[in-house]
């Protein structure tokens, strides 16, 4: 494992990636106590002031400082990502491994009913079970991790298709043991490697599409700092002051950047034959 | 003739203030023709004359149908369907004439049997309709002739003419409204100076000239065409370029816009439309009014008109009357004071402060970025709010007349009766504070019988002075209603109410572009 | 591409639509704060929430509105809308064909951007232009469709001028109107796409030019712009029709913001509406079409992938 690490290191897609997680990461932990001002505290003189020692990416409609807010918006931005693709790939790769260990037609039928589901996109997927959960960030997790979970489900089958014809699997099955046991303590370690990249690459999208969310009003709630939710408000001040828009929207772009990087990293610190 | 327009929209500016009529100045012979292209900023899909719930809507509805009154711009009532009325001494039962030979689009007369059926519609519960609990006390409609109707009330009302001009009260077909009261989702029968062409609710809703319209010399232009613009900006930039002539409604961001684009004339009125935070009076902590008086010392509301108007708007006192209403009293604006707010606190029992959620829904934003701002406002005299905002839908499911402090927000009232017994007195529609203060019942109840306006004034003089009093809500600000046309627009003055728009009497002047 | 294939194509495209439809109907059956609630927004009263529930058929079991539903769905009908009481269908439609206009358009101008970028990239193999494209297509990847669309409304529109920020004009209204106003939004569908493309092209056009047959041409003495155009292109180019054909489905995904944000009355918009509405038909009927259209195009990709390649053969 730590091997790995070394290697991811050693690329450097993998260096930056991680220096930029690392930043985020200080962010999630420590934005409050590290932003310059009080991100609540509103202004009536210095609305909509622009960038500048006073304000270092400006100030919104109520003065607030857009800086500030965004270090505290990490938290409402980054670890909701997480933990929508964490879930989405642990329900994911439950039925992936159960329908490869299963097998014959009811593997068939699971996958024709993947598949079907895939047929709805993602982003429509979500908002209708936002719309039906009601909106809120707990909310916007459980969308995405559902609308992620169907596409993890089969890169898991993939490589759990070939685990079940290993030895100690069939050894396990010989022995008599139940379905769940040969599932979860068989199968499922052994498909993990290929499923954590595939989640790293996802929490990219899973930023992505938690923001959008929220950018339709789905998603966080004001007056949260979620990054999505400022640009959402700023779009109708973009003519007075177009920062508060630009400040926010980088966020996410960077940190989507971040978590691509790590994952083609990793991918290339996986597979050494990284020829194109 | 673009001079004596601007010279006559300054006046309805400065005359709005003081409440009197605009229209009055000797207008210029309108040109009839063309075709006005307006844009809207929400889609009409609902064009029931009885169930319109928004302004785009009752911009429609407006235009295809009539009421038996309308409402001029300094909120006194017009005939309309009706040329004249009467009413006993008491104010408690009305005569309503109709004009002679009026006909519905579909070419069947228009009478008495119409009205009545019409208003019988409204009262019932089941069709729903807004104007319900909007058109007065009334207890009977009936058709005295053929030309005649008479309401009863249930108690004295001198405001029933203005009542009657409610936005979503319009006659419509006995025959329908008995047989098909839905079928008038889809179709439109109505007297209005329009007829419907099109309607396609997300996008472009057409109407062309009524021939038989009771009034010969309106409308002026031959076709009207409402375009939906769900986005502000894009609507705005529609006006500059010129693709439309007149839109109804845009934020002050755009509006600074607006002023600056040549060819374009930005549109300014005061207005009653205004944000509140409603305190349920009869749950802790606001039943004690020190909390609630605390609260209102915290608000500084001429940083609050900047905030939430974005400078456009006028500072309110907690009384729901602006200066745009005919009987506003005057009184010197509250200031913030934090050291009696915290005062005020300890005294009812909060030393330490105290902690509430204060629910916004989200529609419009404004009301999300007033509870923000009184939350900032309110930290130092102890106060520790926790913002809520939740979709509209939800709100109004949960929250709206439940809730124990939540912002709401309300389109100015064509009068001071209608606002007080929508929101405030005890059988209020909307009762949603329960402040339930019967010496203000009273005082409102004596204003609505009352037809002597010497004596009715300083009666809502009282009735304000009482709110700013007793607080059951805190009302920082008041909207200036904005909105743009192109300078060849001719005859048009934004109406303080929101909801009356009047484009039978707008025509198109020198410059403007001929549309097929 | 034979008979039987055909069959089991249709088929599981029929059964797709089949749990697409009972997914979206169990998910809109729960949608909180229903619709009669809605539509009557502050006038609800008991007596008008009840009769607008038997108008709307809400107080039926489940299955039996799902019977109704998807009975009527077949012979083409999609209900009234609960907001206008307009038919959903053609309005559902007339949106899919805006939509489909903007997709189209996207890709169209992703394949004009990104083809040549690749091919570009690959015979830079490693040097700076090489850098560059894939850098692009890394940040191209990582804005999300509503930052890019605002970012690219702020600059074309707000700050230069050159283009309308939103709105939608059919192309027979006007054909300079249509497409200006198609541009911005036609860009923002296509910067994903192309960030995808682009690394798609590049690598295969690397293996195509390795491979034996190029070597073979080259040796041959056929000209180096014949070699390129004729066989790598082509070879190329082959993946990127399934590429296309699955980011269709991305397209139909992002276009939801894209067409939020450019106010284009498309079926994404048209859905969004829907779904605040808590405007049951047009939900299912929007979810429903949209799921179809994906499912369509994805076997179309599929038999232009055959006719293009003849050693692929699906028995």
């Amino acid at each position: 494992m730590t091997d790995l690490v070394g290697r991811l290191l050693r690329t450097p897609q993998g260096a930056i990636g991680c220096t930029l997680i690392l930043l985020l990461a200080v962010a999630c932990v420590a934005g409050p106590w590290i932003a310059p001002k009080d991100p609540e505290a509103i202004d009536f003189l210095g609305r909509f002031r622009p960038i500048g020692a006073e304000n270092w990416l400006g100030a919104d409609q109520l003065g607030r400082d857009v800086f500030s807010r965004l270090l505290v918006g990490a938290r409402s931005t980054v670890p909701m990502a997480l933990a929508a693709t964490l879930l989405g790939t642990v329900v994911g790769a439950v039925v992936g491994t159960t329908s490869a260990h299963l097998g014959g037609r009811l593997d068939e039928a699971i996958m024709r009913t993947i598949d079907a589901v895939m047929a709805v996109p993602g982003l429509l997927l979500a908002l209708l079970l936002v719309g039906t959960l009601g909106n809120g960030s707990g909310n916007a997790v459980i969308a995405i991790a559902v609308a992620f979970a169907p596409g993890m489900a089969r890169v898991t089958r993939s490589v759990a298709l070939a685990v079940r014809n290993q030895e100690y699997v069939k050894a396990a099955v010989a022995r008599g043991e139940g379905g769940a046991w040969i599932v979860f303590r068989e199968m499922l370690p052994n498909v993990m490697a290929p499923v954590v990249i595939e989640a790293t690459i996802r929490v990219a999208f899973a930023v992505m599409l938690f923001a959008t969310l929220s950018f339709l009003g789905l998603g966080a709630q004001p007056p949260s700092p979620e990054w999505g939710l400022m640009v959402a408000e700023a779009r109708q001040y973009v003519h007075q002051a177009p920062w508060v828009l630009i400040a926010p929207s980088l966020a996410i772009a960077l940190t989507a950047i971040a978590f691509n990087l790590v994952g083609d990293g990793l991918r290339d610190a996986l597979n050494p034959r990284h020829e194109r | 003739m673009t001079s004596v327009t601007r010279r006559l929209f300054l006046a309805g500016t400065a005359l709005g203030l003081v409440g009197l009529p605009a229209v009055s100045l000797a207008a210029p012979t309108p040109k009839r023709g063309g075709t006005l292209r307006i844009s809207v900023d929400q889609a009409a899909s609902v064009i029931h004359p009885l169930r319109t719930r928004v302004n785009p809507e009752y911009l429609v509805a407006e235009l295809l149908y009539s009421g038996l009154t309308a409402l001029a711009p300094d909120m006194s009532p017009e005939p309309d369907l009706a040329e004249s009325w009467t009413t006993d001494a008491t104010s408690s039962e009305w005569i309503f004439k109709l004009r002679k030979g009026l006909t519905f689009h579909d070419g069947s007369p228009c009478g008495a049997a119409d009205v009545v059926a019409t208003f019988r519609a409204i009262l019932d519960p089941k069709v729903a309709s807004p104007a319900r609990t909007n058109v007065g006390p009334i207890k009977e409609v009936t058709a005295v002739d053929d030309l005649t109707v008479k309401f009863t009330l249930a108690s004295p009302y001198a405001d029933l003419p203005v009542a009657l001009a409610y936005p979503c009260a319009r006659i419509a077909p006995a025959k329908i409204l008995e047989t098909d009261l839905d079928g008038l989702a889809r179709t439109a029968v109505g007297t209005g100076p329009f007829k419907l062409v099109s309607y396609e609710p997300d996008r472009k809703i057409v109407v062309e000239r009524n021939p038989t319209y009771w009034d010969p010399t309106r409308p002026a232009v031959d076709r009207v065409e409402v375009l939906v613009y769900p986005d502000h900006t894009a609507e705005a930039s529609a006006l500059i370029s010129g693709d439309t002539d007149l839109m109804m409604s845009t934020t002050a961001s755009e509006y600074l816009r607006l002023t600056k684009a040549s060819g374009v004339k930005a549109l300014r009125i005061p207005s009653g439309q205004f944000l509140n935070v409603n305190m349920a009076c009869d749950q802790k902590p606001f039943d004690d009014i020190r909390v609630r008086r605390a609260l209102a010392l915290t608000v500084d509301r001429e940083a609050m008109v900047g905030f939430v108007a974005g400078g456009y708007g006028t500072p309110g006192n907690d009384a729901p009357m602006s200066p745009a209403y005919r009987y506003y009293a005057a009184a010197p604006l509250l200031k913030p004071n934090i050291a009696e707010a915290k005062k005020l606190l300890a005294e009812a029992g909060y030393p330490n402060g105290l902690d509430v959620t204060l629910v916004a829904s989200d529609t419009p934003g404004t009301r999300a970025q007033l509870a923000v701002a009184i939350r900032e406002m309110a930290k130092p005299a102890g106060f520790r709010i926790t913002v809520q905002t939740m979709p509209h839908a939800t709100y109004l499911d949960q929250v709206w007349k439940k809730g124990s402090f939540y912002v709401g927000f309300y389109n100015m009232q064509a009068t001071a009766d209608a606002i007080f017994a929508l929101l405030f007195t005890s059988n209020a529609a909307w009762n949603e504070t329960r402040w339930n203060n019967k010496a203000f019942d009273e005082v409102v109840f004596a204003a609505r019988a009352e037809t002597d306006d010497a004596r009715r004034r300083p009666l809502y003089a009282e009735a304000q002075k009482m709110m700013r009093e007793g607080i059951p809500a805190v009302i920082p600000v008041f909207f200036d209603l904005l909105a743009a046309q192109r300078a060849w627009v001719e005859g048009y003055v934004l109406h303080p109410r929101a909801s009356v728009f009047r484009l039978d009497r707008v025509w198109l002047g020198d410059g403007a572009p001929k549309r097929g | 591409m034979s008979f039987g294939w055909l069959l089991g194509r249709s088929a599981s495209i029929v059964y797709t639509i089949l749990v697409v439809s009972i997914l979206v109907f169990g998910i809109t059956q729960v949608l909180p704060a229903d619709a009669a609630v809605t539509l009557l927004g502050e006038n609800a009263t008991p007596e008008a929430l009840a009769a607008v529930r038997t108008r709307l058929g809400l107080d039926d079991p489940y299955w039996l509105q799902y019977l109704h539903w998807i009975g009527r769905v077949v012979v083409g009908d999609f209900g009234t809308s609960m907001r206008t009481g307009q038919p959903v269908g053609p309005e559902m439609f007339a949106a899919l064909g805006r939509s489909l206009i903007l997709a189209v358009s996207a890709i169209l101008l992703m394949l004009v951007v990104a083809v040549p970028l690749g091919m570009a990239a690959a015979l830079n193999q490693g040097r700076f232009a090489d850098t560059a494209t894939s850098l692009v297509s890394f940040v191209g990847i990582a804005f999300p469709e509503f930052v890019t669309a605002t970012l690219l409304a702020l600059v074309f529109a707000d700050t230069l001028q050159w283009l309308p920020a939103t709105g939608w004009v059919a192309p027979g209204e006007s054909a300079g109107g249509f497409l200006s106003h198609l541009a911005l939004p036609a860009l923002t569908a296509s910067v994903v796409l192309v960030a995808h493309v682009v690394r798609m092209v590049r690598s295969e056009t690397l293996d195509v030019l390795h491979s034996d047959y190029i070597r073979a041409a080259r040796l041959k003495g056929v000209p180096e712009g014949r070699v390129l155009v004729g066989h790598a292109l082509r070879n190329a180019l082959l993946p990127v029709v399934t590429i296309v054909a699955l980011d269709v489905g991305y397209l139909l995904g992002g276009i939801i913001v894209i067409e939020e944000i450019f106010a284009i009355p498309g079926i994404g918009r048209q859905l969004m509406v829907a779904i605040t509405a808590r405007d049951l038909p047009s939900i299912q009927a929007g979810a429903l079409i949209m799921a179809a259209t994906y499912a369509l195009t994805n076997t179309l990709a599929d038999m232009a992938y055959t006719v293009l390649d003849k050693r692929i053969r699906y028995d």
